[in-house]
């Protein structure tokens, strides 16, 4: 009796499991960094992703916009949507190299597997051991060398003299710290170009527009400037075109917001580095999509690095550009 | 109206901020994905921590027919400090512990100073409170950029992210139970079953909070703070130096500002100028939703914590329906508005008639 009983168990608990794998949706979790269009166009490349693998595969759940960038805007949302408790994999944009690290050590330790998009932990390198290399991988752009690509396109554009200027925005955020690494070691190759000043705008688009006016004011003889993302360079591109300077100041810029797009287009940003957010998005759900299939065996690349665009007045028009746009 | 219908009416009304608190989580527990959970509560505590301490020391002067505006600003002020001072000593290679409480003792220190000047000018020197504390939330906000230079303040003690973000007890059901110390070495199917229980910063808050919470209720010291708000000058012909004590309730509502500064740094491992801007208006409203009349003489802790309960079971409420935040604003600015109406319209539902 009592062997039949363990029998029959037996039975529906590896029915019950067989089931259980086979019907398996799996929650992939996003949390953004902040409400702006570039990670809106990730959320959609994320969506379009789950849709194609197939509502009975993955399912995204979205995580509440931070309305300003910083983990005391970020946290309290991340916990929120953790504390869900049905999450299979998480992949957000932390907002900070350091103090992101214990929240999200936290739900790896609870056995959710956490992939860092667009921005990551400490220097990035998940390859060997430290307290912060437990992401399954970094997906987002080569931001130091995007950083050198402006250089060298600002220097192309002013014959490989003069002075710039660059407005970034959060020092403790890896990406635009490389972009500003990837800018300096760019200029480098230019001795008769001159970086005359750095300010952080903390991602907030007026303080740009007034630290840009001000380095102009300083400068009168200012010859480009580079804006490292959507606020530093939607306000690096109000202070010039409102100081009546558009096209004698070239203005290099970083993420392709329809704003940015439309300034290119009327002359008063001279070229913008456009990443592929939904393209990561895409990325980020499909291979955590695979490895969760995979039972957790599958080996993930600890570095997933989609390429980016450059618009110029030339292609800006171009069909094929278009989709590298970003838009909600 | 029946009377006995009628007490019972009052009775029920005079909680109604309770009440609304048990809708919100009955709401959210039915609409939401696992709201009523240990996780989540003890994530409204802690996600609520800055907004209470805030809202507890804002009470005090609240109820002395006062408003302190610079606390919002206070809280970057002293984070800064507190960060700034750990970076430093960090940097000079002295060891982690003693970085970190050198930061913290230093920012409760400095904390102290701007509420001394804020109470000095409000009850000295008869500027409106409204006037002297909006001056000093300026200069705590300016004096806080030229310290971070701008930038947040970054690369901190490693310690202090497992502090901010530890809990007091860890438990593993018939395996082990361990206090503050987190346990290290367990298998990952072990990590998945450990039962975390009360956040550290919580911990250290209601401790303030219950202390406080006594001195209001209990003590001459919170009754004198309650007849300056009554009325003043009857406080002052009874005998109370109410000079002095203005002064001791301001160095209170900033000393509370710099716990939320502290928690601030220990939480988000960083020191940011603007931080805690955002969270003076929640604070008032807490205070006032709580039961507190800004024409002083009413108010209790008690009722501030379940008003600041209140606003953060709202936010994360609507996050965990990814329904957006400004949805909470429109929802603050309504219950503000009704609370303010209860205290205009019918005093004896809101306070026992004595």
């Amino acid at each position: 009796m009592k062997r039949r009983m363990i029998l029959v168990m037996c039975a529906v608990l590896v029915l019950a499991a067989g089931f259980g794998l086979a019907a398996k949706t799996y929650k992939i979790a996003f949390m953004p960094g902040i409400a702006d269009p570039f990670y809106f166009t990730m959320e959609k490349g994320a969506k379009a992703m789950a849709a194609k693998l197939g509502a009975d595969k993955v399912e995204l759940i979205v995580g509440q916009y931070p309305a300003t960038w910083g983990p005391d805007a970020q946290v309290p949302f991340l916990d929120a949507l953790m504390a869900r408790g049905d999450i299979d994999l998480l992949f957000t944009a932390p907002t900070s190299t350091q103090a992101l690290i214990p929240v999200l050590k936290k739900y790896f330790d609870k056995g959710i597997p956490i992939i860092t998009v667009d921005t990551y932990l400490g220097d990035g390198d998940y390859t060997k051991t430290s307290d912060y290399s437990f992401p399954l991988s970094y997906i987002g752009t080569d931001n130091k060398l995007g950083g050198e690509v402006v250089a060298a396109q600002l220097a192309v554009l002013l014959g490989g003299k003069g002075k710039v200027f660059l407005e970034n925005t959060n020092p403790d955020t890896s990406s635009v710290m490389d972009r500003e690494r990837g800018f300096r070691q760019g200029l480098l190759g230019f001795p008769q170009m001159e970086l005359v000043g750095v300010e952080y705008c903390l991602d907030v688009q007026e303080t740009a527009q007034a630290q840009v006016a001000a380095a102009l004011q300083r400068n009168p003889d200012l010859a480009g400037v580079f804006g490292v993302n959507v606020f530093s360079a939607q306000g690096a591109h109000a202070a010039v075109a409102a100081a009546g300077l558009s096209g004698v100041v070239k203005v290099g810029t970083w993420d392709a917001t329809a704003t940015l797009i439309e300034a290119l287009k009327v002359g008063e940003v001279d070229f913008i580095l456009a990443q592929k957010p939904a393209e990561m998005g895409s990325l980020c759900v499909d291979w955590g999509y695979r490895y969760l299939a995979s039972g957790k065996t599958l080996s993930v690349p600890k570095k997933v690095v989609p390429g980016f665009f450059v618009f110029t007045r030339d292609n800006v028009n171009s069909p094929d550009a278009q989709q590298y746009i970003y838009s909600k | 109206m029946n009377p006995r219908f009628r007490s019972v009416f009052i009775r029920v009304m005079r909680r109604w901020v309770l009440i609304f608190l048990g809708f919100e989580v009955l709401a959210f527990s039915l609409l939401g994905t696992n709201f009523f959970s240990l996780d989540t509560l003890q994530n409204i505590l802690v996600s609520s921590t800055i907004v209470l301490l805030l809202a507890v020391g804002e009470t005090f002067v609240i109820i002395t027919g006062g408003i302190d505006l610079s606390v919002g600003f206070m809280v970057g002020f002293t984070g800064v400090v507190c960060a700034k001072i750990m970076v430093t000593l960090q940097a000079a290679g002295t060891t982690q512990a003693m970085a970190i409480a050198a930061g913290i003792a230093a920012a409760l220190l400095v904390g102290l100073l701007p509420g001394f000047i804020n109470g000095f000018l409000v009850a000295h020197l008869k500027v409106p409170p409204f006037i002297a504390t909006f001056g000093m939330y300026g200069i705590a906000y300016g004096c806080a950029e030229i310290i971070c230079n701008n930038v947040p303040i970054h690369d901190l003690p490693s310690a202090v992210g497992p502090i901010g973000h530890g809990f007091l007890f860890f438990w593993l059901p018939g395996k082990m139970f361990r206090v503050f110390v987190e346990p290290t070495g367990l298998s990952s199917v072990d990590f998945q079953h450990l039962i975390t229980i009360i956040p550290n910063l919580s911990a250290l808050a209601l401790v303030f909070v219950l202390v406080f919470g006594f001195i209001l209720a209990k003590t001459r010291f919170g009754r004198h703070t309650y007849a300056i708000g009554g009325n003043i000058d009857a406080a002052e012909r009874a005998g109370i130096d109410v000079k002095r004590h203005l002064v001791k309730v301001y160095m209170i509502s900033s000393f509370f500002a710099s716990l939320a500064g502290v928690c601030y740094v220990l939480r988000y491992i960083t020191g940011r100028a603007p931080a805690g801007s955002a969270q003076v208006l929640d604070a008032v409203v807490a205070v006032v939703i709580g039961g507190a009349s800004l024409y002083g003489g009413k108010g209790s802790v008690s009722g501030t914590f379940v008003g600041a309960m209140v606003l953060t079971t709202l936010v994360l409420g609507l996050a965990n329906l990814a329904l957006p935040t400004y949805y909470a604003y429109i929802a603050v600015g309504c219950i503000l508005i009704f609370a303010v109406l209860i205290d205009q319209f019918s005093p004896e539902l809101v306070h026992k008639e004595d």
